[in-house]
């Protein structure tokens, strides 16, 4: 490949890829993001790259494998251009009769269709899914048509043309201008404005100055970053490109968890094809502007998401957050100034320089702006990876893109934000997707885990958890972060054990205060949110705990009992093979009894018992 | 000549270097702000969080550690609202039910109004202030303390738990620990803790007038700073 000079050349790239693509009759697009790897989708690429060959297909159509659709339980996904036929748990045995039916003959393979739990119905085209339907996928959108290893996919996709516009036509402070009149804000939890912070940073003294993607995502069940990441790793390097040319940047990390080795992968790949493309290194497309990015592996500490955190592991030192009233745009990385930001922010950027600054703030509420990608998990119909304008609310993502609660419970709370978010009671569902919103009813936008709970959560169960994580995440650096923690978790399990009072409840709230106060870094500052956000909504439930030594959703194992009724066990045994403890006995066809003193309270029972005579209480 | 700012610190104006932290320019003044980790001549850190303060700016307030915050021109700073009196007490009630047999955590918790603590005594060895590992490391240029593990298991340790040959034995981390030093009439037995509360009289002084550095002598060696001998 000769390097690119010009913006002609650009073009001619992009010509040559789009008549390329042009030239076959179809284009089967396989997600080969880390959930469909994981359900299967490498052997069935591998058979069907056999099956196409032996069909003498190969010629005409086309397999892109791409990062992440976002829709991972229905994985491994295919997609099927023109038409865009959306095929779902596709298992090698499948292959034949896809390139067979479907791609020889346009016949739908109606086994393979998606089937919408809501309405029974099955649906074929991709667009008509109520999960994809609802959503606004500008930038996740883009997983679909690139392929994430060839540079060629995404300069074919108007790829690189924000960064040509750049360097031809703007000068620095007007693309500062630009970010600021869009609204962008921070989309790794903070939501502080982008364009300001850039400001700040192309102000301050010192150089060289330095450019960080934080790709440091370590929250349970999140996956936002990593699948942007994995997925159009060259979204994210020319929004630094352009972020280091308004800053006067030289030089860039990507700080990625070791933990996601094809995010590493990729983006290490993508680097290397810029480079020789001549879009990253010394005089980029023939301009005064160089500009170099380099992969630092983390080593998986939570913490290290934090900024200054993050800077100082970069030095090679330990991982731990210094006090920020020198901001690190000011005194970063080297003690020089270094402008962080996250995976998306630097995915939304390129698409604001291409689109206009209008066109991202008209998404979104008053403050906050554009679209926000959350993980959508927990005791819902649909779950995945989802993008939607900010401001829309918690109800419609809960119901109308996650389809509602699966088994006939009903939803109890959602927990946004991550494990410091807090969780929110189904009267409050109505919230928009907001920064400000968010964090006045107690809980925050995050980085965008979303956690949807039905009535089988126990809440302080749940907010012992995610404080259980936080402690074993805290760097252990300051005092109410590293005792406060403890402290608030050894209450927590007093009460979850029955052993809370009044006091204890009153202390834990004090106690989560002042680590919300005084602490040093974000994560402590955000790490009692679950645990305050908990009292606020589910009193009820604390004091079900605490003066009735009761866990009103059977969780608790110290405050539950396990007994059979009578009238609904038919003595068929199911529960008597399926304890691990040996705690239940009865003959065949009779009433089983559990013995209290061997019984583990683990619900195996519960779970094998097809007539629900396993009580809990 | 360094260059003078002029800051308020609870209403005082307080002129100080530039440079100073907001921390030592108060206790310069006389405003005596409650600190345990903090010691002139090595850098501050703020772990401790005890000398924690509201920063006013444009209406809106931010909870920082003095010994870390640079003084400014025009700075607003609340050492003693009813917010951070009320963190500050948390704190030093956090860090006494840790180490109940340290006189120096003792006096501060006493300072920081702390007349009942409600969390069970845990009997820690260290509190992690970390006077030893940066006096080591800065004072005497020797490095041979570092802080080990994370969170719960962090902990003050030797290069691979072995005295190393560079250690210059000077001491200094016994003589700046605040744990070392319990001239509590005898250390505390398990399941007897109560707070020594020696220094009652100073802190009836302290509640009579505010505003004043008392000597409160956080434990023998613990200097309050004005008796230290890195205080110029």
């Amino acid at each position: 490949m000769s390097a690119i000079t010009s913006i002609a050349d650009l073009q001619k790239l992009a010509e040559k890829k789009s008549r390329e693509n042009q030239a076959y009759s179809k284009i089967v697009t396989l997600c080969a993001g880390t959930g469909c790897c994981a359900s299967g989708c490498l052997p069935v690429l591998a058979s069907l790259r056999d099956e196409l060959e032996a069909q003498g297909l190969a010629q005409k159509i086309k397999i892109r494998t791409t990062g992440c659709h976002g829709f991972c339980e229905q994985g491994p996904l295919m997609v099927i251009e023109p038409g865009n036929t959306f095929y779902r748990w596709i298992k090698v045995e499948d292959v034949p009769e896809i390139v067979c039916e479907t791609l020889g003959q346009d016949k739908i393979i109606e086994r393979l269709e998606y089937i919408d739990p809501a309405s029974g119905k099955k649906v074929s085209c991709e667009t008509d899914i109520p999960f994809y339907k609802a959503q606004d996928r500008s930038i996740l959108g883009q997983n679909k048509v690139i392929d994430p290893c060839d540079i060629n996919d995404y300069i074919a996709n108007g790829g690189y043309s924000a960064l040509v516009k750049v360097l031809t036509s703007m000068k620095p402070d007007g693309i500062i201008e630009e970010i600021k009149e869009s609204g962008l804000r921070g989309r790794g939890g903070g939501g502080f404005p982008t364009g300001r912070k850039w400001e700040y940073c192309r102000a301050a003294e010192g150089s060289p100055k330095y450019v960080i993607c934080n790709a440091d995502e370590g929250d349970p069940g999140a996956y936002m970053d990593r699948s942007v990441l994995e997925g159009n790793p060259h979204a994210v390097i020319e929004g630094m490109l352009i972020g280091a040319f308004a800053i006067g940047a030289e030089h860039g990390y990507i700080y990625v968890r070791n933990e996601y080795p094809l995010a590493v992968k990729h983006s290490k790949i993508a680097l290397v094809q810029a480079e020789e493309l001549g879009l990253l290194g010394k005089n980029i497309l023939g301009t005064d502007f160089s500009f170099d990015i380099k992969v630092a592996r983390g080593g998986g500490a939570f913490v290290c998401g934090e900024s200054s955190a993050l800077m100082v592991s970069l030095e090679g030192k330990v991982g731990e957050p210094r006090p920020k009233d020198i901001h690190t745009t000011e005194k970063g990385f080297m003690d020089l100034p270094t402008n962080l930001n996250n995976v998306e922010t630097w995915a939304n950027v390129p698409s604001i320089i291409n689109r206009g600054a209008a066109w991202f703030a008209s998404k979104g509420t008053d403050k906050s702006k554009g679209t926000k990608i959350f993980a959508l998990t927990g005791q819902i119909k649909n779950t995945g990876l989802i993008e939607v304008d900010m401001g829309i609310t918690l109800r419609e993502i809960i119901y109308d893109i996650g389809g509602g609660p699966f088994n006939g419970k009903k939803i109890k709370a959602v927990q946004t934000g991550g494990p410091s978010g807090g969780c929110l009671p189904e009267e409050r569902f109505d919230l928009p997707v907001d920064f400000e919103a968010l964090t006045e009813a107690g809980s925050m936008v995050g980085s965008g885990g979303m956690v949807v709970m039905d009535e089988s959560a126990c809440m302080v169960d749940v907010a012992k958890y995610f404080l259980n994580f936080l402690l074993d995440e805290s760097c252990g650096k300051c005092v109410p972060c590293r005792v406060g923690l403890s402290r608030m978790l050894e209450i927590i399990t007093d009460i979850t054990e029955g052993n809370g009072t009044e006091e204890k409840l009153g202390l834990l709230k004090d106690t989560a205060e002042t680590v919300s106060l005084a602490s040093l870094c974000a994560l402590g500052k955000t790490a009692p949110n679950p645990v305050l956000s908990t009292i606020r909504y589910f009193q009820a439930e604390y004091e079900a705990h605490i003066k009735e030594n009761r866990c009103p959703a059977g969780v608790c194992r110290d405050l539950i009992h396990y007994s059979i009724n009578e009238d609904n066990c038919n003595g068929c045994g199911a529960c008597l093979k399926a304890c691990p403890h040996d705690a239940i006995s009865g003959e065949k066809k009779e009433v089983h009894r559990i013995d209290d003193d061997n019984c583990q309270k683990c619900g195996i029972c519960k779970e094998a018992c097809k007539f629900e005579a396993i009580i809990v209480s | 000549m360094s260059e003078y700012v002029t800051l308020a610190i609870d209403g005082a104006n307080v002129r100080a270097p530039h440079g100073t932290s907001v921390l030592d320019a108060a206790l310069d003044y006389g405003i005596c702000i409650p600190h345990l980790c903090h010691m002139r001549g090595i850098t501050p850190i703020g772990a401790c969080r005890v000398c924690i303060v509201e920063v006013v700016e444009n209406g809106r307030s931010k909870v920082t550690a003095s010994c870390t915050l640079e003084v400014e021109e025009g700075m607003v700073v609340l050492a003693h609202s009813e917010k951070i009196l009320r963190a500050r007490k948390n704190i030093a009630e956090m860090l006494v039910a840790e180490a109940p047999n340290s006189r120096a955590v003792q006096d501060v918790a006493l300072r920081c109004g702390v007349k009942e603590v409600r969390y069970p005594f845990r009997h820690e060895s260290c509190i992690l202030c970390g006077r030893c590992v940066r006096a080591c490391s800065e004072i005497w240029q020797s490095k041979s303390l570092g802080f080990v593990g994370r969170g719960s298991e962090r902990h003050v340790a030797l290069p691979f738990n072995k005295r190393p040959e560079f250690c210059k034995r000077c001491n200094a981390c016994i003589d700046l620990c605040p744990m070392t030093i319990t001239p509590c009439p005898g250390p505390m037995k398990k399941g007897e803790e109560a707070l020594c509360g020696l220094c009652e009289a100073q802190m009836s002084m302290a509640e009579e007038t505010p505003d004043t550095c008392v000597d409160c002598r956080l434990g023998e060696g613990f200097h309050c700073v004005r008796k230290s001998p890195y205080y110029q």
